[in-house]
């Protein structure tokens, strides 16, 4: 029992490999629709800016409201906006905006894309002698990275503000008390990260709704599966990859810097 | 050369064996029906026909070509000389009528857009459908979306079309509409057609050559004349619809 499940959990993660694999070499062999990727763009960046932009915004006011409580017991609250503005960008930030994502366009795509299967409009794209990873594939997961990654990026300029809102109406620190230490403590390396995790999360979303979508079968019960399936495997796919891209960009920080 | 040929195909799924070991030529211009009892492979073997599914057994010859061994552009080229409609119609629900039948033009040729134009207003007169251009396909009616289906898969111009129980859920007046029409258009084109219906009077009405298909197994029963005359008790049984017979023995 439990090695069955191993091996369809292998099997699983197989065929989302070899279908990015798919995805990149029709992306690369066949000229782009950029027609249909500007509006999967828009209508994911337009269906989800409100989300992640609230979503950002509390993050940071949370961050900030936690911190201050932390920082009070060692009368550190000068170091508030380096601390909050920080931890946001490095790792809550991306992490809970990726998840709201991941809620929202990944169960969205893979609804739209299951129900498209099983009501046989894959494959009468393909009997129409069109390619259906090209036509509706390509399109959603470039719109879908270019959007996510665009969204979690403006959802962290929301947290920086809602943590600086919430430094002056709850820790009384002032404006220029609170952005004194960021240049501090958020250096380059730091936005880096944030960036760089905004886009492998972006990269997870897309790749696992798109996949989950596509291959769904069995009616109306096998699209609420896919998009079940979909919610999982992002929330595990976004956790486990936090974790790798932490140790990948600490320790290639330590060894630019020679330590 | 055929132009549509099985090679004792077979095709399991799980531990099912949906088809067994079934080979078939199908020439050019001919009209083929596919009838039998449901859920006993008639879609799959016409889905494995069209190049839908792959045989886990077997050679699936289209024009002498084997569609799956193909790739790419090749292929492409291959399935466009091919139109399916399907059983549930499998519309374009974001498109509207007229974007459902220009879709195959834009996305696999490249004709002007003046000449899809021509084209779409070409089919969907054909099918009476004129009036609902702008429509989407949940705003029309069943043998209108049915309607749609054929117009679309008929865009291609496809030289061999299926159709997967066209005259489904459809009223007798409608339904010998759609044959009627689906006869029209193949004789205008010339083109290869294999249908499926359990209408018996559909079936007679379209075949040249009648193929009876039960758990997984293909009887070729030959034309309508020999059809009515088929030997086999299972066939009588189908054909007439009689509740007692080889098909129903056992079943309470």
């Amino acid at each position: 029992m439990v090695f069955m499940r191993i091996k369809v959990l292998i099997d699983d993660i197989g065929g989302g490999i070899l279908f990015l694999g798919q995805i990149i070499l029709t992306a690369i062999r066949t000229p782009a629709k950029i027609d249909l990727t500007l509006e999967q763009i828009y209508k994911v960046t337009a269906q989800s800016f409100a989300t992640t932009a609230m979503a950002g915004f509390f993050v940071g006011a949370i961050m900030t409201i936690q911190f201050t409580m932390q920082l009070n017991e060692f009368s550190a609250l000068e170091y508030l906006g380096g601390i909050s503005t920080s931890a946001t960008l490095r790792e809550v930030g991306p992490l809970l905006i990726a998840f709201m994502l991941s809620g929202k366009v990944g169960a969205f795509t893979a609804a739209e894309l299951g129900t498209m299967r099983v009501t046989e409009q894959i494959d009468a794209i393909r009997c129409l002698g069109a390619n259906p990873i090209r036509e509706i594939i390509v399109p959603r997961f470039f719109g879908i990275v270019t959007a996510s990654f665009v969204l979690l990026s403006g959802g962290l300029v929301l947290s920086i503000i809602g943590g600086l809102l919430m430094g002056g109406l709850f820790a009384e620190v002032s404006f220029q008390e609170y952005v004194r230490h960021i240049p501090t403590l958020v250096t380059m390396p730091s936005i880096f990260n944030g960036l760089f995790k905004s886009f492998v999360f972006a990269f997870l979303i897309a790749t696992i709704c798109t996949y989950r979508g596509y291959t769904a079968t069995g009616g109306a019960k096998g699209v609420g599966k896919a998009v079940l399936q979909t919610a999982v495997a992002c929330m595990i796919a976004i956790v486990l990859s936090d974790w790798v891209t932490t140790v990948f960009t600490d320790t290639a920080l330590t060894l630019i810097r020679g330590e | 050369m055929f132009e549509l040929e099985l090679q004792q195909v077979s095709h399991q799924f799980s531990h099912d064996e949906l088809l067994k070991n079934v080979s078939l030529q199908i020439r050019k211009g001919e009209k083929w029906v596919l009838i039998g009892p449901s859920g006993q492979g008639k879609t799959t073997l016409l889905k494995t026909l069209a190049g839908i599914l792959a045989p886990t057994e077997g050679r699936v010859l289209i024009q002498g070509q084997n569609l799956l061994a193909l790739r790419g552009e090749k292929r492409d080229q291959l399935q466009r000389k091919m139109g399916m409609l399907f059983q549930k119609n499998a519309l374009f629900d974001s498109l509207t009528v007229a974007d459902n039948v220009a879709f195959p033009l834009r996305e696999t040729t490249r004709l002007p857009e003046s000449e899809i134009q021509r084209r779409v207003q070409f089919y969907l007169n054909s099918v009476g459908l004129e009036h609902v251009l702008h429509n989407f396909p949940d705003e029309i009616s069943g043998g209108m979306q049915k309607r749609l289906g054929i117009a679309r898969a008929l865009a291609l111009e496809p030289e061999i079309i299926f159709y997967d129980d066209p005259t489904a859920g459809l009223d007798p007046i409608t339904s010998r509409k759609i044959i009627e029409l689906i006869l029209d258009l193949q004789k205008k084109n010339n083109s290869t057609l294999v249908a499926i219906t359990n209408d018996m009077k559909r079936a007679y009405q379209m075949a040249d050559r009648i193929g009876f298909v039960l758990r997984g197994n293909f009887i070729l029963t030959g034309t309508v004349e020999e059809t009515r005359q088929h030997s086999d008790q299972r066939v009588q049984q189908f054909i007439r619809g009689a509740l007692q017979g080889p098909l129903t023995a056992g079943v309470s």
